[in-house]
């Protein structure tokens, strides 16, 4: 091999890798919260909702987990123009993000959910728990403690994978960055040997943050690797 | 006036009636046993006494006040009066021993942290848990995690407490520490009902024993007159095949 590995213009353009790696870690987290949202609706509707409500979530997440992520994105992008609407494409990526991101963790919260043990709840209202106490002190205590792997490793896919498909429409987070920087002087495999290195760190420390929270506020014993 | 009076108590599963008209009294500082086989709807008094299987007919009455099961301020105020023990102790498992001791009276009824806190500790050490108070429930024995659910229903001061086969998930070893607890606060003269499968210790504590069959009354007495000389066949075929052995 005789390629000549150049680093010098991957370390100059250092700053703008980073900014491409905080707007990376926005969309992951704030992609995330919207899905937990969605999620916590979807899974609270399957679980105690009105069965035509139910069809219409099961619709939803049958149609979202079967489709790439890609497309359901350019289908915002390419696709709401044609009917008069104009996001930008950060945008559509958070959007579209979310609207994936919901559709899975209403599986995984719908787990938890189901998980509940009836005798604990039946211990709760002979003590005198009121329905929302019962919620407020048993349920989500619950349902937060058995979920919370699943939910920390689903937002590293988000943030990894999920964040990285808004390169495709010219955002500028961290695989963006690496797409414009490396057309200008074809140093393809600094850039991107780079942005693994950058991925694997931010990944990293979502890792340790969530075990260290996960262990803090609900017991579990998450693992790292 | 009877502290406690059961009267025709009815309940259904479904189409399935499990009580069949449950009748009995019991007086204040009794200990009362119900025995019987299995299905024979001893645990289902208890779960219909604390609203947690609806009533489908009959009556109960708490120092002559009648329980209305279908009027919730009524069903708190009998939830007040009466505390109830698993099988399967149902701790809360995200709490700390001591919270799940403390969460009732703090929250529901609205008593003082402080005071709250030392009453459970005071619980906990008649437990014998005192070393315990920081532990999770998955982190005790079964009679461990039992003698907690003892104390978290005692932190409600509640005037009758039920006890439904409250050993029956323990590994042998670990009866005896739950049946000392039990011995004690009868001793102390606590108010209880027990379901039971352990004859020796009912024939010890229980003031009044009620063999239940098919969801019924059979037979009631003193232990002494049930275990060793029942009226009727069906009590006799009961209680020759378990105390033979």
């Amino acid at each position: 091999m005789d390629y000549n590995f150049q680093y010098g213009v991957v370390w100059d353009n250092f700053g703008a890798l980073m900014e491409g790696a905080w707007l990376t870690f926005q969309l992951g987290v704030f992609a995330f919260a919207g899905g937990v949202l969605i999620g916590l609706l979807g899974a609270s509707i399957k679980t105690y909702g009105p069965w035509p409500l139910r069809f219409l979530v099961d619709c939803y997440v049958v149609f979202i987990t079967n489709t790439p992520a890609l497309i359901q994105i350019y289908f915002l992008y390419f696709g709401l123009p044609e009917l008069g609407v104009r996001w930008s494409n950060e945008t559509c990526v958070l959007i579209g993000l979310v609207l994936n991101a919901g559709a899975y963790l209403t599986m995984i919260l719908r787990a938890g959910f189901l998980s509940v043990r009836k005798t604990e709840l039946e211990a709760g209202q002979t003590l005198g728990f009121s329905l929302v106490q019962q919620i407020r002190y048993i349920v989500v205590p619950h349902i937060a403690k058995t979920v919370y792997p699943a939910l920390a490793n689903f937002f590293i896919v988000v943030l990894v994978m999920g964040t990285s498909i808004g390169a495709l429409i010219g955002v500028d987070d961290l695989t963006g960055q690496a797409i414009n920087l490396s057309s200008i002087n074809y140093r393809w495999l600094e850039y991107f040997s780079v942005v693994a290195v950058i991925y694997v760190v931010l990944t990293f420390v979502a890792s340790i943050g969530l075990a260290l929270l996960g262990r803090w506020a609900f017991r579990v014993r998450a693992r790292i690797f | 006036m009877p502290h406690l009076a059961v009267n025709d108590l009815r309940a259904k599963y479904g189409a399935l009636e499990v009580l069949k008209g449950v009748s009995f009294s019991m007086e204040k500082g009794q200990v009362v046993a119900l025995v019987g086989p299995s299905g024979s709807g001893k645990s289902t008094v208890l779960r219909t006494l604390v609203g947690l299987t609806p009533v489908s007919g009959g009556s109960v009455t708490i120092h002559g006040d009648e329980i209305r099961y279908s009027n919730a301020a009524s069903v708190r105020r009998a939830r007040d009066q009466m505390a109830i023990v698993f099988q399967q102790y149902n701790l809360f498992q995200n709490m700390r021993i001591i919270d799940n001791v403390t969460v009732a009276p703090t929250k529901i009824k609205k008593r003082p942290k402080a005071e709250a806190r030392a009453d459970a500790e005071r619980l906990l050490a008649m437990v014998g848990l005192a070393d315990k108070l920081n532990a999770f429930p998955d982190q005790l024995s079964g009679g461990q995690q039992q003698r907690v659910a003892i104390a978290r229903a005692l932190a409600l001061h509640p005037e009758i407490l039920l006890l439904d086969e409250v050993t029956s998930a323990l590994d042998p070893e670990l009866v005896n520490e739950v049946l000392d607890t039990i011995r004690r606060l009868a001793t102390e003269g606590m108010t209880m009902i027990l379901v039971s499968h352990e004859m020796a210790f009912v024939r010890e504590v229980a003031d009044k024993v009620i063999f239940m069959d098919s969801g019924a009354v059979v037979e009631e007495g003193l232990p002494e007159q049930l275990f060793d000389a029942p009226k009727t066949d069906r009590a006799r075929e009961f209680f020759g095949k378990i105390l033979r052995h």
